[in-house]
């Protein structure tokens, strides 16, 4: 559920208790090399080596402030292979630990067997917040992190600039097409945040060498308590049926002037509707 | 070691992503407009929290002077970091150094020109040689980049042989020094705030000046008789300011005498330069690396996209020849610069022939492969724009400073010779 608009805030008042967050982080092929998408199932290939989703970066930062000193940072991520490449990473920027869950049988998960997957290594951490990017970067979905909230029973709060956190409560910024809204929702919740809500840190080198000693909780489907034919290709309620090129962009018109170039240009925007 | 481990992975790509985030968009500013590179070095330093490592690094090793002198034993460094006379490896951290140099080297190597005399060999030496007050009153910020150091020992008429040919002058007066002399191609010169300084003893006597005993001060800014000039024009590495040094009738008490008054007045000063030999020349490597894996980039990126006779010039065998030397030049340095952080990691060190050996290849292979870059590009390699042209002025003077290549010549030949 999305909070209703609450109005302009009071000033915050109140002791923070410590937080105990959790991000979620999806590890994903390094967008700067060429995808490629497997022949017979038409999903990602994603066996070699895989880096943590940029836009995971800002909800790691959001949760190391809310968590500051006296809080905790926990990843929470589902990759093939016991990747935790992208793991380090988001360790290195300061979180505490992480639950990876890594099993053949996830294999094919659609976005809802991901959130089943999720939820139950979220309830693990006990939080008392749940962060998540709006969208992962290489699946673009956007439906995990609010099917995470259902399984889970808590509100959610998606698109937040802003988020601070009192009395028990959050408190979000939430971006809308005219601008944002303000929200308020009690703890525990899932967030979903935007590119803009932070700017991540870069990992020092400090925390990188610590990075690797940091515990990584490596569970499978069984540990998590669930049944394997609810998940993976076997619980997927969706079916990638044929993959086409997308279309070629038309080449566009180029306007020589000869005098009358602003008015071409005008009609032109004005067909659009954009004028 | 064949690759970087995931660590120095991970911290490559950290630093690559600041490099191309802070750095690059203001290439042009700091080449050219005369922006001192000090700030980007600072930021670089508290991002990663390099200045916190090298804070606890050096309350470590003062805490080891202070006992050492404590006990009445003499400061002379050990080089073992424990104090025990015991050489241990590193751990690897030499890489932790070289990583970001190869990565900065990509676009600017004149940001590592000044940060590494700053901190290699300004605040090097003092850390070395130092008493712990004098630890405490300049190396304590120099360490951190929160002050800028020189190292001042080149002068216009003696390069290669700055020792022997050094003319600047310690006049002893009884309760200090008098110094004199002109100093030149002095990194940071222009802005530095603490100069380490070479200067002949003149005690009176009539020692030949070239006998001298060469002796290692410390200076600060603003001194009363030191003139810092403004900065060179240079061919290339602009982002390094290089100067003159003026010193006329400098007066300076021995607490500026660099070590304990015994070992600094028999004029340990020529072993003090010499200590630095091979931690530099292992830099200029890394440095050439930075540039050789740029180029390649580079070249390759453009080779597959220029299209010439309507096909990529990639296709071309003369194109392919080049690319390929550029590929062996790179795995070469690549080895040698692994190799350099294995030893460091085992305990041991290049001797200077080997450090000189590394120096001189990988200098003149940065140079080569940044010149076929350029040529590959033809006209647009010789416009700013594409880069490379920058990579190539700047990668000439890796043949130049830190030893020319023919001193790194005289250095090999002598331990093969000697042998």
């Amino acid at each position: 559920m999305s909070g209703a608009p609450i109005g302009r805030w009071g000033p915050l008042s109140g002791t923070i208790a410590p937080m105990n967050v959790v991000v979620c982080v999806k590890q994903i092929p390094d967008p700067a090399a060429p995808a490629a998408l497997d022949a017979q199932s038409h999903t990602l290939v994603r066996e070699g080596k895989l880096i943590l989703d940029d836009s995971d970066a800002y909800g790691v930062e959001m949760g190391l402030q809310l968590a500051a000193e006296d809080g905790e940072v926990t990843l929470v991520s589902m990759a093939p292979n016991g990747e935790v490449s992208g793991l380090r990473t988001g360790l290195a920027m300061g979180a505490a630990k992480a639950i990876l869950v890594s099993d053949g049988a996830l294999k094919g998960s659609d976005a809802l067997s991901t959130a089943k997957v999720l939820a139950k290594a979220i309830e693990r951490a006990q939080p008392d917040l749940v962060i998540a990017a709006t969208e992962s970067t290489d699946g673009y979905t956007g439906t995990t992190p609010v099917q995470i909230a259902e399984l889970l029973g808590m509100p959610s709060v998606t698109f937040a600039k802003k988020i601070s956190v009192a009395n028990g409560s959050v408190r979000v910024e939430r971006q809308t097409e005219a601008g944002y809204d303000e929200v308020e929702c009690p703890l525990p919740c899932v967030v979903t945040v935007t590119a803009g809500v932070v700017e991540p840190r870069y990992p020092s080198f400090k925390g990188i060498m610590a990075a690797k000693s940091k515990p990584v909780d490596q569970l499978t489907v069984a540990d998590l308590g669930l049944d394997a034919s609810s998940v993976g290709w076997a619980g997927a309620g969706q079916e990638i049926t044929g993959v086409a090129a997308a279309e070629e962009r038309g080449a566009g018109e180029l306007v020589v002037d000869e005098g009358d170039a602003h008015e071409r240009i005008v009609a032109f925007l004005e067909q659009l509707k954009l004028v | 070691m064949f690759e970087w481990s995931e660590e120095q992975q991970a911290v490559r790509s950290a630093v690559r992503r600041f490099v191309e985030a802070e750095i690059a968009p203001r290439v042009d500013e700091l080449e050219h407009g005369d922006v001192p590179p000090y700030d980007v070095i600072r930021s670089l330093y508290r991002t990663f929290g390099m200045d916190q490592l090298a804070r606890d690094r050096f309350e470590r090793t003062l805490a080891q002077r202070r006992a050492v002198e404590a006990s009445g034993a003499s400061a002379q460094p050990s080089g073992d970091g424990d104090g025990d006379g015991v050489r241990r490896g590193d751990g690897g951290a030499a890489a932790l150094t070289l990583v970001p140099i190869v990565e900065l080297c990509r676009y600017c190597p004149g940001i590592v020109t000044a940060m590494g005399v700053s901190i290699g060999l300004a605040a090097g030496t003092i850390m070395r040689r130092g008493t712990a007050d004098q630890m405490e009153r300049w190396g304590r910020d120099l360490v951190t980049f929160d002050t800028v150091g020189a190292w001042a020992i080149t002068e216009p008429n003696s390069g290669s042989d700055a020792l022997g040919g050094m003319q600047a002058t310690a006049r002893e007066t009884g309760d200090g020094y008098v110094l004199n002399g002109n100093k030149t191609f002095i990194t940071n010169g222009p802005f530095a705030d603490t100069i380490v300084f070479y200067a002949k003893l003149d005690d009176g006597s009539d020692t030949p000046m070239r006998s001298r005993p060469v002796l290692t001060f410390v200076l600060d800014r603003g001194m009363p008789g030191l003139e810092q000039s403004a900065p060179f024009r240079k061919m290339g590495l602009h982002s390094s300011p290089t100067g003159e040094l003026f010193l006329s009738d400098v007066e300076v008490g021995p607490d500026r005498l660099l070590g304990s008054a015994g070992q600094a007045a028999s004029g340990e000063g020529r072993q003090s330069a010499k200590d630095n030999f091979v931690t530099e020349r292992a830099g200029v490597a890394a440095m050439a690396l930075g540039v050789i894996e740029q180029c390649l980039s580079l070249s390759v990126a453009y080779a597959k996209d220029r299209m010439l006779w309507g096909k990529a010039i990639a296709d071309l065998q003369l194109i392919q020849l080049k690319l390929a030397r550029m590929e062996v030049a790179r795995l070469n340095v690549e080895n040698l610069v692994f190799r350099h952080i294995e030893m460091e990691a085992a305990g041991r060190s290049l001797s200077l022939a080997e450090a000189s050996a590394m120096k001189l290849y990988s200098a003149q292979a940065a140079t080569e492969v940044a010149m076929e870059a350029v040529q590959l590009m033809g006209g647009n390699g010789y416009m700013a724009d594409y880069r490379v042209e920058q990579l190539a002025r700047d990668a000439k003077v890796f043949q130049i400073y830190a030893g020319t290549d023919e001193i790194q010549v005289t250095h090999i030949a002598r331990d093969l010779l000697a042998r």
